[in-house]
Parts: C-alpha cells; structure tokens; sequence
C-alpha cells in the first residue's frame, strides 16, 4: 500500500531519450495515480512508443528517471519492471494462439515444483481466484487461438495482473476490435480501476479517450504539450494540440466536405448476387465513378472476404460481376489489376508491403510494366515514379530509398495506397485504410481518396470506423453477417442510425 | 471434446489399424510375428529419431542433421570399441555424448550465428557427414571393416525378450519377441510426453515455436530452448546409431543417409505442426511405425524399393497439406467463434 498519500503510484521525472543527436523524448513528466486511467494521445513519431519502452524497460533513458511508490525503478531493465509490477499490453498479441488460456496466463512463469514440473494445481487455482477477484469470464482450458480478440485481450490483462500488476500500459489495444468489442473491454477496464490498478491508455481513437480515461497526456514532437483531466479539455483543442494548427484545421476541413452520392452516374463496378457459401449471400451494389462507397459492419461481417471475392484473390460461389455494364470473371489478381481494379488490403504487414524493401521498390510494385521494359527494370523511371507518389502523398522522409518497415504507420499506409495510385486504377478497394493511423496522416489519407474521387475514380472503403465512414463516404452501405442489409446516401442517415444498423437492428 | 482433445492422434492411429488390416488382407506373410518382430526391430530407432527431430520443429525450426549425426554416432562407437578396444560401458555414453554436443553446435549455429535452422543444419549435415568420413577407422586401419564388434555391452542393446512365453500368451497367437529397442523407444516417449506436458522446459519449447516475441516479452530464454531440442535431437540421434551398430555389430561411413527425410516424415505424419508449437511424442513415434508398416507392407506386396521411395514422398506431402488444413480451420473455428459472438450481440 502506499507509503503516504501524497506518494504517486508511478512518477516520471525528466524522462529524455536521444538517439544520436535525435530527441525522441525531452524532459517527460507525469504521476499516474492507483484506479486512475490516464490517456497518452500524439501523432506517430510524437515519442509515445519510446515512453512506453522506457516504461517496460526495453529501453534505458538518457535522462530522468521513473519511480514506483517513490523508489526509483532500474533503467532498462525489463524483468525488474515486469516483477515491480509494470505490464504492457501491445498491439500485436503476445499470447501463444496453440497453447489453453491457462498456460497463456502464467506464460514463463508457471508455478513448477521439483526438476521443473508444473504445479498445475496451483496454476488453476491462482487462475480462479484472480478470474474472481476481477471478474474476467474466461474458459481457461480454451485454446487461446480459438478465442475472439477481445477475449484475447482480456487474456492478456489477465497475464498481466497474475504477475500483480499494479500498472497496466495499453498500447492501441482496440486496433483491431469491434465496437462492441471496445465496449466490453472498456468494462474490463473500469473494473481494474475499482482494484485500483493504474491503466495508461495509448489510442488514436479519440472517442475511446474521451469515454475511458479520467486524464489525458498529449504528446507532440517528444514532449507533453497538454496534461490534465479529460473534463477540462474539448476534443478540437485536443487535435490541434496532437497535430499542430496547421494540421488540426486540415482535419476539420476534411470532415466538412461536399457529398456525391452515385459519383458522374456512370456505374463503374455492379456486383450481382454474389454468394460464398459459409461467408456472405446475396450481395448486389453498384459503385460508381466519381463516389466513395462505404461498406460499414462490425469485424467478422464478412467485408474483407467480399472483396478478396471481387479482387479475384479469392472465389465467390455464384453471382456476377459485371465491369463497365460488362459482365467479367476474374479469376486472380492479376486479371483484376488488368481490369483496372486495385485493393489495398487491411493488414499491411502481412498483405501489403515489402517490409524490408525500399519505398521506390514498393511503389512500382503493382505498375512494374510501367517501369520496366523487355522484362528489365528501368531504375531511372522507377525513382521517377517513386518521387511523384512521395511528393503526390506527402510521405515523409521524402527518401525513396528509405526501408518501408522503417516508417511510420501512416506513412506505411500511404505508401500502400501510393502503389496503386502508380497503376492507375479505375476502381480501388481499401480495407480498413486509416487502422493505426494517426489524426494527421487520417486527415491526408481521406484528401487522397477525395481528389482520387474528383478525378472520377470509384472507391469503396471497408471501415469499422463509424467516424470514419461518416466523414468519408458518399454513400454507405451495411453489412451484417454476410449480407447487405441497406444503402444509404451518406447524408441521409445519422451515426445513431448507422450504429443501430450495424448492430443488426431492422 | 475435452477428452477427444487428449488423443490427439486418433485418426492417425484409426489410419494406423485400417492400414494394418489391410495389409494383413494383401499378404498372408504380413500379420505374423516374425513380421512384427521386424517392424519393431526396423523402426523402433527411427520412432526414436522421429521424436527426437520433433523437438527443432516444436520450436519452429527443424534438424536436417540427424541422418550424418546418427553416422557420426555410429563412428565414434566403432573407433571406441575397434580402435581402441574401449568396453561398451564407456564408449556408448562417449557416443551419445558427442552426439549430443553435436546438437548443441546446431543450436548455436542457431541462436548466435542467428542462422535459419534449415540453413545450419544443412550445413551441418554436410560437415558432420564428411567429419565421419575423417575419422572414420575402417579407412584407417581397413582390415577393420571386416571385423564385427564383439563387445558384449554394446552387442546387449540388439536383445529380445519373449515377453509372449513369459507371460504365456503366446499359447493363444504367435506372439513376437519383442526387442530391446522397443523398449528404449517406449522410455523415449514416456519421458518426452511427460516433459512436454507436465514441465515448464516442455511448456516454453512450444511457447518458443508458438509466438517467439511472447516467448522473449515472457522472460523465457528463449536461446537456452533452443540448443536445448537441438540438443535433445542429437541425444536421440546417439541412441538410434548405438541400436544400428549393435544390429549391424559394425558401423559405415553412409550409415543414417536418407534417414532426416523420414524422421521429419514421421514427425509431420504424427501432427508436430511445421508452423510451431503443436505437437506430442506419441505422434512421431506411431508416424515412424506407420512408415514402418507401409514399407514392409508394400515390400511383401511385392512393390520395387524405387516405388516405396515416391510413396514415402507422397505421404509426405500429404502429412504437409493436411497440417495446413488443419491450421486453416483452426482460423476458421475462431473467426467462426468470433462472428457468433457479434450474432449474439446483434
């Protein structure tokens, strides 16, 4: 318990990390107080990522130092920290999807008797009472792979506390959950503050901030430019801080943008019926040139695997596609990228991008016969093409010869969206385009595929993003379970509406 | 489902008995207990290997080693005991011992040269293959090679035991002498089933080859695991060259060549994942005696040796794909599990 009331549970104190002469975090303070949820909000490259490591102990500061109840902690030290009490949950899963929950629980630190056995009593019963003691609804013998990602979250929560933690760092824990999903774990959360665990909560969902923390910490450029209660600050004082003036104004502009529904009227891509057993049934739409369709739903209703169908990466049982009032069939990619269709696929790292190729080498991926000729490569056309797509999206560094794992998320993103741009697609499909992307590059993202609607391009986006498919789409359409439920013009129905069609509601 | 989840191998051993059955249809010479005798005696050292190369493929990686190390094995026990005369007392664990280091080096390769497993131990496999021609004594003294091994402590490893007299069952059936070698697989399995369930080592092998990062953010060393199954792979390696040599009463150059491609077979056919992290020991073990039972099965059936080849082969591939179906439709069942659960909320 604490040492007297005054003590913070977690102090930071002058926290600075250079790399070489690069601040990637100057002079960093804050108290995270018992039961207090405090939110850590920045554009990508804001410092949030190096905070965090100096907190898990990956990294060592250059300056400054942490305390716990007013011991200070060791720098750099990762199993000190975990054994003092400080857990991260981080984007990617750190469970192993063959093995049950309980294993996963205790992941390398099983309670073992004698020449390393498992008490595999013991292990149960801490399990059970910890499952008690927060509440958590979990099938511990479940294997971790067969559980949604929620429960996997809360799995991971359930790692953390069973190493008793008192301090919980959430990193993007809600990338890749649905909204009802968000809601469940924001529960979760609410009940670790009543234990009196400190939780810092790291998004780029704005509304999550605003619902779950009691404060909030803005990062800018390696420093906290804001830091207080979430009450006292409005969520446009808390963009321009996050993105600066300049930027905030361009995020503004961009959710009040002029409508057009149905595009020139020219309707590009018709589906007919499409059906895959098992996945969807009986999905018709036409999207049109010159118009942003977006095909909202929750996580699982079967919109990737749609547009796999139509992309031709993948099949689709029975119905027609028809191209330009043509009916086509594709049957892979390349028949699609020949037809004129481009699809920016949702995870890029496994989908999307060469992760250790260069950004020149990415961008004339899909339009290599545009860069290459009797089978050759013409680097000078390459570049040529790369430097107008870095220079058309804004991706900085502006280095074409830079390592695409090397940069950030939203410039990762664009980059994806840049490839295809080169190819010059009549249609581009994009899954989840702006998921662990920052306002910002969210902002500049959804100028793109505007000017890339003005110039009469047809887009469909697929979103989980209710905000997102709000600002962004000319028309919307709704999945649910594999079926399309309704189409609306965009400015024709309200968020409240949108969310209770999603949800599944007639 | 909880308990069908505990016999892992059921359609595997269902496969197993169908085959022998089969079989026994085909030819009247295949259910007998001389043939026993030989599938047991033939393939109890390779169920012995099968278990030990599911270790590397436990941690996602793999030991294309075993074949040259089993030489090597094979080697220092006939230079021990032909050479130098050493008892078998003292050159088995010399054997085993090196075998063993000889893993180790392959873990090294591994986790400080940061080689891909693959690559070390192809690598390996040549270098251990060409040190068994270097110090091999049947080219050094080559009035050697004509020699068996007389050593008694070696040559107790290739007994058999009338476990049907002594029990008297072989009053109902023809019952097979059982040899020794049956026996020290079983002690193989039984000790790598119990490690691999019961302890934190078997725990944090399959966490080391289910998701690497979780194993490394979990505080496992990760390194240590790794020369450990390598390690393990040459113990085992050790122990199938001792049980050839005491066959053979003598060791060469070529022994074990081949042998990496059916000990990886038995492991894939026995449901250790290519991908990390799921498997058993009983799996490989029964995966080496269905190999077992489909050679014999096929040799009595008067199949030429070149065709047992390519349907070795084929069987292979086909362990391969249905470990890809199999991962596949645990993505299924999740994302199945997932679009309930929104079912429900809808």
């Amino acid at each position: 318990m604490p040492a007297s009331p005054e003590t913070p549970l977690l102090q930071a104190r002058g926290l600075t990390k250079r790399f070489g002469s690069f601040a990637a975090l100057s002079d960093v303070d804050f108290v995270l107080e018992p039961g207090e949820v405090r939110g850590l909000v920045g554009s990508n490259g804001a410092g949030k990522s190096t905070l965090v490591k100096i907190l898990t102990g990956a990294h060592a500061p250059s300056k400054g130092q942490v305390f716990l109840r007013g011991t200070p902690l060791p720098a750099g030290a990762p199993l000190e920290m975990l054994e003092a009490g400080i857990a991260c949950i981080y984007q990617h899963s750190s469970l192993v999807p063959s093995l049950p929950v309980l294993d996963n629980v205790f992941l390398g630190r099983q309670p073992t008797r004698r020449l390393g056995f498992i008490d595999r009593r013991t292990q149960r019963e801490r399990a059970e009472r910890l499952i008690a003691e927060h509440g958590i609804e979990v099938d511990l013998g479940a294997l971790v792979g067969n559980l949604s990602t929620v429960k996997q979250k809360e799995v991971e929560i359930l790692k953390a506390l069973a190493l008793n933690a008192r301090i919980i760092l959430m990193d993007e824990p809600t990338a890749w959950l649905s909204r009802s999903e968000v809601t469940k774990l924001h529960r979760t959360i609410r009940r670790l503050k009543s234990q009196d665990v400190g939780v810092l909560y790291i998004s780029h969902v704005l509304d999550e901030v605003f619902q779950v923390c009691d404060s909030v910490m803005i990062m800018r450029d390696g420093r906290v430019v804001w830091n207080g209660l979430v009450s006292e600050i409005e969520r446009q004082r808390l963009v321009d801080l996050m993105v600066g003036e300049k930027l905030g104004a361009a995020s503004r502009a961009a959710t009040h943008q002029e409508r057009k529904p149905g595009g020139t009227g020219e309707v590009r891509l018709s589906c007919k019926d499409l059906t895959r057993r098992n996945l969807f049934t009986g999905v018709s739409f036409d999207l049109h040139a010159g118009e942003i369709l977006c095909v909202a739903g929750l996580i699982g209703a079967k919109r990737s695997e749609l547009v796999h169908s139509i992309f031709g990466s993948d099949r689709f049982d029975s119905g027609t596609l028809e191209l330009n009032g043509a009916p086509i069939r594709i049957h892979a990619p390349g028949g699609a990228i020949a037809s004129g269709l481009g699809l920016v696929p949702e995870d890029r790292h496994r989908d999307g991008l060469f992760l250790a190729h260069s950004v020149a080498e990415n961008l004339s991926m899909v339009a290599l016969n545009k860069v290459s000729r009797l089978g050759l490569l013409r680097r000078a056309e390459m570049n040529g093409a790369a430097s107008r797509q870095i220079e058309r999206l804004g991706i900085v560094p502006q280095d074409a010869s830079r390592i695409v794992g090397r940069l950030s998320g939203g410039n990762q993103q664009k980059v994806m969206i840049g490839k295809w741009l080169e190819a010059e697609p009549k249609i581009l499909i994009l899954d989840e385009p702006t998921v662990g992307v920052d306002v910002g590059a969210k902002a500049e993202i959804y100028t793109i595929l505007r000017r890339l609607r003005d110039q009469g391009t047809a887009v469909l986006v697929i979103s989980s993003d209710i905000e997102e498919v709000m600002t962004l789409s000319d028309r919307i359409a709704v999945m649910v379970s594999g079926r399309i439920l309704s189409i609306h013009d965009a400015g024709t129905i309200t968020q409240d509406e949108l969310v209770a069609r999603i949800g599944g509601a007639a | 489902m909880a308990r069908l989840r505990r016999l892992p191998n059921l359609p595997l051993a269902l496969f197993f008995v169908a085959l022998y059955v089969a079989f026994s249809l085909l030819s009247p010479r295949f259910n007998n207990a001389t043939n026993i005798e030989n599938i047991l005696s033939g393939y109890s050292f390779m169920a012995i290997l099968a278990i030990g190369e599911s270790l590397p493929i436990l941690t996602r990686g793999i030991d294309l080693s075993v074949g040259s190390t089993v030489a090597l094995g094979g080697m220092i026990l006939f230079d021990l005991s032909m050479i130098l005369g050493l008892p078998g007392y003292i050159a088995v664990p010399a054997a085993i011992l090196a075998t063993t280091l000889a893993g180790v080096v392959n873990g090294l390769l591994i986790t400080r040269l940061r080689l891909q497993p693959f690559v070390a131990t192809l690598a390996t496999l040549a270098a251990y293959r060409g040190s068994v021609y270097a110090i091999s004594g049947r080219q050094l003294y080559p009035e050697l090679g004509t020699k068996a091994i007389r050593d008694p402590w070696l040559l107790g490893v290739e007994t058999y035991f009338d476990v049907g007299g002594a029990t008297h069952l072989d009053r109902l059936f023809g019952f097979p002498f059982i040899p020794l070698s049956f026996f020290m697989m079983l002690a193989v399995l039984v000790a790598t089933q119990i490690v691999l369930s019961r302890t934190r080592f078997g725990l944090d092998l399959k966490t080391v080859g289910g998701n690497p990062e979780a194993a490394r953010l979990a505080g496992i060393r990760v390194d240590r695991t790794i020369v450990a199954a390598y390690a393990l792979s040459g113990f085992c390696a050790g122990l199938a060259a001792v049980i050839l040599v005491a066959r053979m009463t003598t060791s060469t150059e070529a022994l074990g060549t081949g042998m990496e491609l059916t000990a990886i077979s038995a492991a894939v056919i026995g449901g250790v994942s290519l991908q990390g992290g799921v498997g058993s020991a009983s799996g490989p073990a029964l995966g080496a005696f269905l190999l077992g039972v489909i050679l014999i099965g096929l040799t009595l059936a008067g199949f030429s040796q070149y065709v047992q080849q390519i349907i070795t082969g084929t069987i292979l591939i086909g362990a391969v794909w249905y470990d890809r179906v199999l991962s596949q439709r645990r993505r299924r069942v999740a994302e199945r599990l997932q679009g309930g659960e929104h079912a429900s909320i809808a």
